[in-house]
């Protein structure tokens, strides 16, 4: 009795500075991020005027703000579907097949992820330039080229999936190097004997790999979440500003405006709230629909 | 036991860890404010970030100060210059690019700065919020006050009209909040090589816009390109004045019922309509942060004619590829009605002094004395004129030619911006009639679509202005 009490000191010890860290850190500001989304205030003054729900009303009826929900719901659907499937199979192709150059190629797909959201937006703002871009120079070739150039960030109804091949483009390393790590941990004497049954490649991959890289693969969808909310506000900050006249704008770069420029910190506070409890029910739903019976090896 | 001895032991090995940690950092803290004091000592007060107590009994004057297009050194400058006048005052200067950021976290633990220069129109807004949070000292007997140094009082040396708009008096109510500092005019930009060279001329009316624009286009050239639509801010403005006069002008800044589809203002939008014809068509696509630019360089390229654009252009595209025989040009807003004469819109600064300031009558003086000949000297040699009289005389040739644009009678001066209302969530005039703009050049919202919707904006402004 007297050792467990001990005992349970020692760890109330150990896990304490962590605890202080997080409630002062996590807890206290997330608490202060719901308390204030009840309120109607600057953000400076000692003016605040409680207002109940009613951020939250307004909220319901601003049709910028559904704007912006949407296309940040279409944002985390297309990067998350196209990264996971490019990342799983240049992840398979790397580790499972002898090609040339296998290192350089984990190098190269790996380099966007380490290059900063301004250097990406350069990058791709170069290659949309309506102008002498990349693609819009390739494509003059099967348009010919007196064609009208395509405003790749001009035209309301391209410009968000231009953002979203950037944002793919950018993720994919990071997701690769993830499915990689797990993948080779998969022994190789379950495909050896699954070569002998005489399954092909294609069947290997479906029955094997990723039954076995399941738990990985859920984790990373709860990361594509996050980061589709987060790097979407990085990227529309540096390159559209949200514009032209609010298409690009999601759920953060609307935050922003709101609390900020638009001096209404309580109302981007609910905006706040309403980003938080999504991205929340959305991770737990999907963490939901693909709980697997775990396998092992 | 002996694992009971070891678990201690741990214990308070890694307590004592933290607490030296903790320790180490206090002491280190000291002995950097120690270097400074004594280094402040001994330079004799050119330190500018002084901690408090070294000081004694001098009054610490906090400025802050954005550093914008006309660099930060002048501001080290008029801090000397005003220490000088005031040996017993310690101005603690911060300037910064993005100065919001700098100082609105402190601002907010309530750390206000004593005196700040931040326009309004950033996005940042902390100018507006404070102005819609009712934060800010009201200015009107710093306008009457004698400049410190001189003879002259504050109000009378402001060149005339500066203190009569809503750019000063944010809630319309004739109480000065905003002193005006470093003002430019505002208006359309061209390559006068270019026109020189195909021997076209300015046109003075939009009938010999439209005209231009035809000529042009069969060149090959667009009429007109803007870098981003925020910069309909200065062009609608001056626009508005020419189409209803001044009274149009501050009617639709304070929200009036109907003011924006009276007739006058719906020749602004039509105008604004008709002028997406003329535009480059790869404008949209480049009107955004990273690329704007882009759009100012085809005034350089010839590929358009005309940029809105305040006087920074030429500097902020100094180093930019030109066309041969690119000469800068500038002109006034051609007139909507047919009667009223040109209009170019002046964009100025502002400094103001928070309500929650600490040393608010030093602030005063200090906001008196950016109109001394002294301080006012400083500034022009940054080339950041002031809206005092006779400055623009001392000005070079290049600069002189943006600020005699008003000389002569030859264009109306327009100034002021939206009246201050309290915050609208989810709802402003920047969304509903400037940043409109790109989809009405893109054709995905029509003129009326944009009309209405600043009506309906206006009205729920209105109901929050008091």
């Amino acid at each position: 009795m007297k050792h467990s009490k001990g005992r349970g000191a020692f760890i109330a010890v150990c896990v304490l500075p962590a605890v202080i860290l997080f409630v002062i850190f996590m807890l206290i500001p997330t608490v202060n991020v719901f308390q204030m989304s009840l309120y109607k205030w600057g953000g400076y003054s000692n003016n605040k005027e409680f207002v109940g729900l009613r951020n939250f009303m307004i909220l319901f009826q601003d049709d910028k703000f559904y704007r912006a929900f949407q296309n940040s719901i279409l944002l985390i659907v297309l990067v998350t579907i196209f990264t996971l499937t490019f990342a799983l199979i240049f992840a398979a192709v790397l580790s499972r097949e002898k090609i040339k150059g296998q290192n350089f190629f984990r190098i190269a797909f790996y380099i966007p992820n380490i290059l900063s959201v301004v250097v990406i937006s350069a990058i791709f703002s170069a290659i949309y330039d309506p102008g002498n871009g990349l693609l819009n120079s390739i494509l003059a070739i099967f348009r010919g080229k007196d064609a009208s150039p395509i405003l790749w960030l001009g035209d309301q109804k391209i410009v968000i999936y231009s953002l979203i091949i950037a944002m793919i483009w950018q993720a994919i390393g990071y997701y690769m190097v993830m499915y990689l790590a797990s993948m080779s941990g998969i022994p190789e004497s379950l495909y050896e004997s699954a070569n002998l049954e005489g399954a092909g490649k294609i069947r290997q991959f479906f029955e094997i790999t990723l039954p076995l890289i399941w738990t990985n693969i859920r984790i990373t969808l709860t990361f594509f979440i996050i980061s589709s909310i987060n790097m979407s506000f990085l990227l529309v900050k540096a390159m559209t500003n949200g514009g032209p006249d609010g298409a690009t704008e999601v759920f953060l770069s609307y935050m922003y405006g709101q609390a900020y420029t638009n001096s209404s910190y309580g109302y981007g506070m609910a905006i706040g709230v309403v980003v938080f409890l999504f991205s929340f029910g959305l991770s737990a739903l999907v963490n939901l629909a693909t709980r697997r019976e775990t396998l092992e090896f | 036991m002996k694992r009971k001895l070891i678990s201690t032991l741990l214990c308070v090995t890694m307590a004592a860890c933290m607490m030296t940690a903790c320790t180490g950092k206090g002491e280190k803290q000291d002995n950097a404010a120690n270097e400074k004091t004594s280094a402040a000592e001994s330079t004799n007060g050119t330190e500018t970030n002084t901690p408090e107590e070294v000081t004694g009994e001098k009054q610490i004057l906090k400025v802050a100060a954005l550093e914008g297009g006309y660099g930060g050194e002048m501001w080290e400058e008029i801090a000397k210059a005003f220490e000088e006048i005031h040996p017993e005052v310690k101005v603690e200067l911060t300037v910064d690019k993005k100065i919001e950021d700098v100082i609105s976290p402190a601002m907010k633990a309530g750390d206000y700065p004593d005196v700040v220069h931040c326009a309004t129109g950033r996005e940042a807004g902390l100018t507006e919020t404070l102005t819609k949070e009712k934060g800010l000292l009201a200015l009107t007997d710093v306008m009457d006050m004698r400049i410190p140094g001189e003879e002259q009082i504050v109000k009378d040396k402001i060149l005339p009209g500066f203190l009569d708009t809503l750019g000063t008096n944010p809630y319309n109510d004739g109480v000065t909040y905003y002193a005006p500092m470093f003002y430019s005019p505002c208006g359309l930009f061209y390559n006068a090589g270019l026109l020189k060279e195909k021997g076209w001329s300015v046109p003075a009316t939009w009938d010999e816009m439209w005209e231009l624009g035809d000529k042009a286009k069969a060149e090959g050239i667009s009429l007109f390109t803007y870098p981003t639509p925020g910069y309909f801010d200065a062009f609608l403005f001056a626009a508005l004045e020419s189409s209803g006069g001044v009274e149009l002008f501050n009617k639709a800044m304070t929200y009036e019922d109907g003011i924006w589809e009276t007739p006058e203002a719906t020749a602004v939008f039509e105008l604004i309509g008709k002028l997406a014809d003329y535009t480059e068509p790869t404008t949209v696509a480049n009107a955004n942060n990273d690329n704007f630019t882009k759009n100012q360089q085809l005034i350089l390229d010839n590929k358009a004619i005309f940029c809105p654009n305040g006087t920074w252009l030429p500097g902020e595209m100094a180093d930019a590829p030109k066309s041969d025989g690119f000469e800068w040009g500038f002109t006034a807003v051609p007139a909507v009605a047919a009667d009223a004469k040109p209009s170019s819109y002046t964009f100025f600064e502002q400094m103001w002094i928070p309500a929650e300031a600490k040393n608010q009558e030093m602030a005063k003086e200090f906001a008196a004395f950016m109109y001394s000949d002294k301080a006012a000297g400083i500034f022009a040699n940054a080339n950041a004129v002031q809206p005092i009289k006779g400055v623009s005389d001392s000005l070079n040739a290049e600069n002189q030619l943006y600020y005699t644009i008003y000389d002569g009678d030859a264009a109306v001066a327009v100034m002021g911006g939206f009246a201050a209302t309290t915050p609208v969530e989810g709802v402003s005039m920047t969304d509903s009639l400037f940043n409109k703009v790109n989809s009405v050049m893109s054709g995905d919202v029509t003129v009326e679509e944009w009309q209405s919707g600043v009506e309906a904006t206006s009205d729920l402004l209105r109901e929050a202005m008091e």
